[in-house]
């Protein structure tokens, strides 16, 4: 077998996934911490202020970041809910739950920054605007995805009621996306783009690029922790749980 | 920056204090949950151990 697809294979097995988490996610958590910091620094103290904004626009380092994450861990969850409703994998269904709270601090965080940034600059902490309505909804669903996931007590079946949430929700991300095209709104366009020339100043861009890989790292170790812990939590009965917890399992059978 | 300070550094200030908040919560919530699962397993093996040991000589009598 191809060693990436038996790497896979091994990933579903619940013991090797709580070493793989285990093991990676506080390196991940470590990588994103050091990358957001330098980025931080760079946006607060190195990079020089707007001609327009002053130095409230240094809020866009966190903000537009949160806010592409909380889009890209929704996308995210619905496409592990949609792999773990067609081919019944246990692991892709503990993944994508534990992004819905991942998403929805990050939703938190952007709305909390938005509203914050707005206040000096648009005179009102908010706006019923089409961004931030959407913006919002987003952070209902993400709130009715856990929801959704606690209130039934069959784990499994709790995953899968949840996970077609999810899926349906994706619907929303290109109003998000669109929303300042689409309806007269008070919230900016686009600046950045991937492909093509950014509006912004080629000197404000590195913190801005920092926070984005740093968000992705931080996510990937917050991923791989929650999943460890619903995966410890459902597999709790089990003698491999029993051996991470330090009990040995052969002289607790004997009598 | 300007020479004489950050403008709005009020707003600033908030605004990144909570990304650390959350951002805190977020990691500190499942090291809180894998803790809390390894002890309840813990303390179930130990009732379980103590259930099975043999019954004490004065209760024999």
């Amino acid at each position: 077998m191809n060693p990436v697809i038996r790497w896979f294979h091994q990933l579903g097995s619940p013991p090797y996934f709580d070493r793989f988490a285990a093991r990676w996610a506080p390196w991940s958590f470590g990588l994103g911490l050091l990358v957001m910091l330098w980025a931080g620094w760079q946006g607060l103290f190195v990079v020089p202020a707007d001609y327009q904004q002053g130095d409230s626009f240094r809020i866009l380092y966190i903000h537009v970041p949160s806010a592409w994450m909380s889009m890209f861990v929704f996308g995210l969850m619905a496409f592990y809910a949609a792999i773990a409703l067609i081919w019944r994998i246990k692991l892709c269904e503990i993944l994508a739950m534990a992004c819905a709270p991942i998403g929805a601090a990050f939703t938190v965080i952007t709305l909390a920054t938005g509203s914050i940034w707005g206040k000096p600059m648009w005179g009102t902490w908010w706006e019923w605007d089409p961004r931030l309505t959407s913006e919002l909804l987003l952070l209902f669903l993400y709130l009715g995805v856990i929801g959704l996931y606690q209130a039934i007590d069959d784990r499994r079946n709790a995953a899968r009621a949840a996970g077609l949430l999810a899926i349906v929700g994706v619907a929303l991300l290109p109003v998000i996306r669109y929303s300042v095209e689409w309806w007269n709104s008070l919230h900016q366009g686009q600046t950045i783009r991937v492909f093509g020339e950014s509006s912004m100043d080629p000197s404000m861009l590195p913190p801005l690029i920092g926070m984005v890989i740093g968000t992705k790292l931080w996510f990937i170790g917050s991923l791989l922790l929650r999943a460890r812990a619903d995966n410890l939590e459902r597999e709790a009965g089990k003698d491999w749980v029993r051996q991470r917890a330090g009990i040995d399992t052969a002289t607790e059978r004997t009598p | 920056m300007s020479e004489s300070g950050m403008t709005y550094a009020g707003y600033v200030a908030a605004a990144y204090a909570v990304f650390v908040v959350v951002l805190m919560w977020d990691a500190i919530v499942p090291l809180l949950r894998i803790r809390r699962t390894l002890r309840n397993v813990s303390l179930r093996a130990k009732r379980t151990t103590a259930r099975q040991a043999p019954i004490s000589s004065e209760l024999q009598r």
